[in-house]
């Protein structure tokens, strides 16, 4: 694997910090103390050649910075200058402002010590630079924890699972495959043994996850292919229309009276989409979905011409 | 290319030892790797210089006598170089790393990594086992919320095209303010030098790269700024009332209240719900077709009414 080598800026903040990490980790290994820093050994030694040759104006034996580290194991002495672990940055402290929000919202409410350690914490980053970055999470990380819990473990899962497309909320015991993200969403490739299929479940969407038993050895159905597929015009509010069909916006975006292609793995979730932009979108394809359409516009019209349901006077 | 990396290290040892400001001609007299005619030392050094402020270092500037135009002078005030987020425990260290540890693979890897090896230094045992067993993860790549949030943090305006809803792109000049992930995407939001006013904008809606115009610190944000808050203010809560079929539109349903109505039809419940926009709550509740049916307000019943009976001609 080629590797991507460091600016001599990369590298003279990594020096600056590598001076306290080995001050308070005296005798570390040299493959630790790589993958600490997240670089191959041979950069690595690079990095401990060069700080070497620094040290305090003078530069004599008296001056320079005194490392050992021929026996694989490194060690540091004369670098009290550098000792002193270095501020975080501000992107640092963005990031991880945001990273305990996270945490926030996945503690359980009785574990009050940490989430008053991360309130203060929180107060304290935010002085530093103020109230410039949220993140309301949509995925429980307890529940992501638990779904590579299960895949390392070769465990099964029992969850909840709110399905947008049936409207209704399941328990299915599943086996894990793999976490990808799809169309900007964190998805869970898995076996159903509910339906006995290959399905992707919204981590958004599971409304509660448990580990289950062992799993076993089956001969599983390959994954189903984005089938359906149904020809649509869009007559306004053209991007958000495009983003809820999940269609790539077309390149050459002047091209946009045309009509566009989408596809899905489910029909319902097709209906429900068009649906939804009644006021936006007309459907071209399939005729058996324009009738599908049809009917609902009425039934729902029916309803609202009823005077069950009617007006509040 | 290792002589700018020791040259860079020595000036910060240099800067940080002395305890009054050394003069440029002191720093290149006495620190390694400064070399060639006066021009060209002076231009190394102002490349070091903002180099290391890149790095998060302060070098002060000042003078030796205030009373006489005297040579100025520099200096690394130990208080400006080392971290800065005080006495840290055991349990600090741990959520702080992983807090990180979100950020990992995602737009601010680098940053994860730096932030990781710098409360690893710091030298104190975490105990993980205190923590329960979560896992935190930051989905985007996206590298405009990792060009966004140095914009924000280097107070620079940056300039971009960003895509409406007739898919045309418009070209945006803005001092950024903040960042924000709400219902799974990123925002961003500042103050928009055309159109004189605090705006935002869905990153992943924005065509190509942020690029950023003329210099950092270029702005300030308003004290009184808070993204927190300004996102409860824009929340403009409109609420509706809906009939839903018992047992269905679980989506609404959770994020509703039920009333009371002795007169709601035999399998309907009453709800009312807060939105914000009638468009997007016309599309949700259209999502649910006859399982969702809107009594008020009678702007958003009415757009429906309009959108079920053009279909009901459309698709007739």
């Amino acid at each position: 694997m080629a590797e991507k080598q460091s600016t001599p800026i990369e590298k003279a903040a990594r020096l600056l910090d590598l001076v306290p990490y080995i001050s308070t980790h005296q005798g570390v290994a040299l493959s630790d103390l790589a993958s600490e820093f997240g670089v191959s050994e041979s950069e690595l030694l690079s990095d401990l050649n060069t700080l070497w040759m620094c040290g305090l104006p003078g530069y004599t034996p008296l001056e320079l910075i005194d490392l050992e580290f021929e026996s694989g194991y490194v060690s540091i002495r004369n670098a009290e200058i550098l000792q002193k672990v270095r501020l975080l940055t501000k992107d640092e402290l963005v990031i991880l402002l945001v990273g305990l929000d996270l945490l926030i919202q996945s503690i359980e409410a009785k574990r009050v010590d940490l989430l008053n350690a991360i309130t203060s914490l929180q107060v304290k980053i935010k002085t530093i630079i103020g109230d410039i970055a949220t993140i309301e999470p949509i995925v429980n990380s307890s529940y992501r924890a638990t779904i590579l819990n299960a895949i390392a473990s070769r465990k099964n899962l029992q969850i909840s699972y709110h399905s947008l497309i049936r409207d209704e909320l399941t328990k299915r015991e599943i086996t894990p495959i793999e976490l990808m993200v799809d169309h900007g969403y964190e998805v869970l490739q898995a076996y159903c043994h509910h339906v006995a299929a290959y399905r992707t479940f919204r981590l958004d969407s599971i409304a509660d996850i448990s580990l289950a038993g062992s799993q076993q050895s089956q001969t599983m159905a390959p994954p189903e292919d984005e089938a359906f597929k149904m020809e649509i015009t869009i007559k306004k509010r053209i991007r958000s229309t495009l983003e809820r069909f999940r269609i790539p916006v077309p390149a050459e975006t002047s091209e946009s009276s045309g009509s566009f292609t989408a596809f899905s793995f489910s029909q319902d979730w097709l209906i429900r989409s068009a649906m939804s932009t009644l006021a936006a979108t007309e459907v071209l394809a399939p005729i058996s979905s324009r009738v599908e359409l049809a009917r609902k516009c009425r039934k729902t019209l029916d309803l609202y011409e009823s005077a069950l349901f009617s007006k509040i006077s | 290319m290792s002589r700018k990396t020791e040259r860079l290290v020595n000036l910060t040892i240099a800067l940080l030892a002395t305890k009054r400001y050394l003069t440029k001609s002191e720093i290149f007299r006495t620190v390694d790797g400064y070399e060639g005619t006066p021009e060209s030392k002076e231009r190394m050094f102002e490349r070091d210089k903002d180099d290391l402020r890149n790095l998060g270092i302060v070098i002060e500037v000042g003078t030796f006598d205030p009373l006489f135009e005297d040579e100025s002078g520099y200096r690394i005030k130990p208080e400006n170089y080392q971290f800065q987020l005080g006495d840290l425990d055991s349990k600090d260290i741990a959520l702080l790393s992983l807090a990180a540890e979100a950020w990992r693979g995602a737009a601010l890897d680098s940053s994860a990594l730096s932030a990781l090896v710098k409360l690893h230094a710091i030298g104190i045992e975490t105990d993980a086992e205190a923590l329960p067993d979560l896992a935190p993860a930051i989905i985007s790549k996206d590298i405009n919320l990792a060009s966004a949030i140095s914009a924000i943090t280097s107070r620079t305006v940056i300039s971009f095209f960003y895509l409406n809803e007739s898919l045309q792109q418009e070209s945006r000049v803005l001092e950024p303010y903040a960042v924000a992930s709400r219902y799974g995407h990123w925002y961003l939001f500042g103050m928009d030098l055309d159109r004189k006013d605090l705006r935002s904008f869905r990153l992943d809606r924005v065509l190509g790269s942020l690029s950023t115009k003329g210099r950092t610190g270029s702005y300030e944000i308003p004290k009184t700024f808070s993204v927190e808050s300004h996102l409860l203010e824009t929340r403009s809560q409109q609420i509706a009332q809906l009939y839903l079929r018992s047992g269905r539109a679980l989506a609404l349903r959770a994020r509703s209240t039920e009333i009371a109505d002795e007169k709601a039809p035999v399998g309907w419940d009453r709800v009312k719900i807060q939105y914000q926009d009638q468009e997007r709550m016309a599309e949700e509740i259209l999502w649910y077709a006859e399982d969702a049916v809107v009594l008020e307000p009678d702007t958003l019943r009415s757009s429906i009414i309009e959108s079920l009976q053009a279909g009901v001609i459309r698709y007739g």
